[in-house]
C-alpha cells in the first residue's frame, strides 16, 4: 500500500488506492488533519479550519 | 412524486413537536409509493426501508426530524425560495433524504434506513432516543441545514440549569437582601465562572456559553421565592456533574436542578463516510465546507450510543431555523439531492 509522510510529526500515513486530491486525512501517529493538496507525487498540506456555525 | 411537490407538502402539513402523526403518514404513504418499505414505529417515526436482498448486514442511517417549532410561516414560492415552517429545519434535509436514497439500489447485504424522527425540536428528543436503542448502523447522516457545500461534523452540547430559591419573607425596608437580589448575584457568579472557564478557548465550539431562558419572583404572603432557568452550550469532554457541584457551591441556600442534559458530540473528517461525500463533491466541482454547531441535533443523542462515522447534511442556512422569514433556495435543495445520491452511490456499493 501507498503512503505518505505526515508533515507535522514525519509517521507513515497509509494511502488508499484511490486517493483524492481534496481529501483529508488523519496522521495515525499525532493525530494531525490534512489534505490532500496534489496526487502526483501526493503532498499534503495542514487541512482547513472547520468552520462554526450558529444554529442546528 | 416530484422532490419539489414532496417538500412543499411536508411543510405545509404542520407539525409542531408531540403532533407529527399527520406528517408522519404523509412520509409514510410517499416512501412506498417511492418503492420503500415503510412503517410508523412506537414512538411515532416515520421509517423507510431500501434493500435489494433479505437479511441485509449493514446499515446505512439518514436520520432526520419531521417536527417543527411552533410559529406559522406562510407557505409560498417567491422568487426561487420555498418558505414555510420547517423548510430549513429541517423538512427540507429530510425531503432531500427521501428523494436522494429513492434513486439509490443498495448492494446486497447493505440497507438504506430514512427516518423521519418525533421531537427533535424538545429536549425529550423521544425520536432518536428510539432509534438509538433500535438500531447499530455502520454509518449515518443527520438531517439538518449544512449547506448543499458544507458538512457538519458536530454540535455542541446542552445542559438546562433550574436555580430555585425559597426564603420567610421580611419587610421591605429592613436590610436582608430580597430573593431576586440574591439570584441575580448567583448569576453574576456563574458568569464569571464561565468567563473564567473560556479564557484561552477561542473557538465557541469549545467554550461554556450561559444564558438566562427566564427569571421571576414570587411570593404567597409568607415565603419569597425567586426562579431562574439557565441555559448552557457546553464543550465536549464536559462533565456534568462536577458542573452541577460548581453552580451549588456558589448558591448554597437555594435548590439546583438539571434538565435535559445532551454532552456534545463531534466527528472526525477522515473515514469512509466523509471520504464518500468528498467524491460526491469534487465530481461537483465543489470544495466542502466543514462546520461545527453550536446548536444541539440528534447527532447528540445517537452519536455517543452508536461511535459509527456520523455527519449532518442538508440544504439549507441554519441562520434562518425557527424565523419568521424561514426558506429554502429550491436550486439548493435540488443540488443536495444530487450531491447526497452521489455520496450514497460510494456507500451502498
Amino acid at each position: 500500500m501507498a503512503s505518505v509522510n505526515c508533515i507535522e510529526c514525519e509517521g507513515e500515513i497509509p494511502l488508499e488506492e484511490d486517493v483524492m486530491a481534496g481529501e483529508i486525512l488523519q496522521c495515525p501517529h499525532c493525530g494531525s488533519e490534512l489534505e490532500v493538496v496534489s496526487l502526483d507525487p501526493v503532498k499534503l498540506d495542514l487541512a482547513p479550519e472547520v468552520q462554526e456555525d450558529w444554529g442546528e | 412524486m416530484e422532490p419539489l411537490s414532496l417538500l412543499r407538502k411536508m411543510v405545509e402539513i404542520e407539525s409542531h413537536s408531540g403532533q407529527e402523526k399527520n406528517v408522519a403518514q404523509f412520509i409514510v404513504k410517499t416512501m412506498q409509493e417511492l418503492g420503500f418499505e415503510a412503517h410508523i414505529d412506537s414512538a411515532g417515526n416515520a421509517i423507510g426501508y431500501l434493500q435489494s436482498e433479505p437479511n441485509p448486514t449493514e446499515d446505512i442511517i439518514l436520520l432526520g426530524h419531521m417536527d417543527t417549532v411552533p410559529g406559522h410561516v406562510l407557505v409560498r414560492e417567491e422568487e426561487g425560495k420555498l418558505y414555510g415552517r420547517g423548510s430549513v429545519d429541517a423538512k427540507g434535509p429530510l425531503a432531500t433524504f427521501i428523494a436522494a436514497a429513492s434513486q439509490i439500489k443498495p448492494a446486497p447485504g447493505k440497507r438504506l434506513v430514512v427516518i423521519g424522527a418525533v421531537e427533535e425540536e424538545v429536549t425529550s428528543s423521544k425520536g432518536a432516543r428510539q432509534v438509538a436503542k433500535d438500531y447499530k448502523p455502520a454509518y449515518c447522516i443527520i438531517g439538518e441545514p449544512s449547506g448543499f457545500n458544507g458538512v457538519t461534523l458536530g454540535y455542541k452540547g446542552a445542559l438546562q440549569v433550574h436555580y430555585t430559591l425559597t426564603q420567610g419573607m421580611s419587610h421591605t425596608a429592613g436590610p436582608a437582601s430580597s430573593v431576586g437580589e440574591i439570584a441575580i448575584e448567583w448569576w453574576k457568579k456563574v458568569q464569571n465562572y464561565c468567563e473564567e472557564f473560556n479564557q484561552e478557548k477561542k473557538a465557541l465550539f469549545d467554550q461554556l456559553l450561559p444564558t438566562i431562558r427566564s427569571i421571576n419572583t414570587s411570593s404567597d404572603g409568607l415565603e419569597d421565592k425567586a426562579h431562574i432557568i439557565a441555559g448552557f452550550r457546553l464543550p465536549l469532554n464536559f462533565s456534568q456533574e462536577d458542573f452541577l457541584e460548581k453552580l451549588s457551591s456558589l448558591a448554597p441556600d437555594a435548590k439546583i436542578e438539571c434538565f435535559g442534559y445532551e454532552p456534545a458530540y463531534r466527528g472526525n473528517r477522515s473515514n469512509p463516510l466523509v471520504r464518500a461525500f468528498m467524491k460526491s463533491f469534487l465530481q461537483s466541482q465543489l470544495r466542502p465546507i466543514f462546520k461545527v454547531k453550536t446548536g444541539t441535533s440528534d447527532m447528540n443523542v445517537v452519536g455517543p450510543v452508536w461511535n459509527c462515522p456520523i455527519v449532518a447534511y442538508g440544504p439549507g442556512d441554519s441562520d434562518l431555523d425557527h424565523t419568521p422569514h424561514e426558506h429554502i433556495e429550491i436550486k439548493e435543495y435540488h443540488k443536495a439531492i444530487d450531491i447526497l445520491k452521489e455520496a450514497l452511490n460510494q456507500l451502498c456499493r
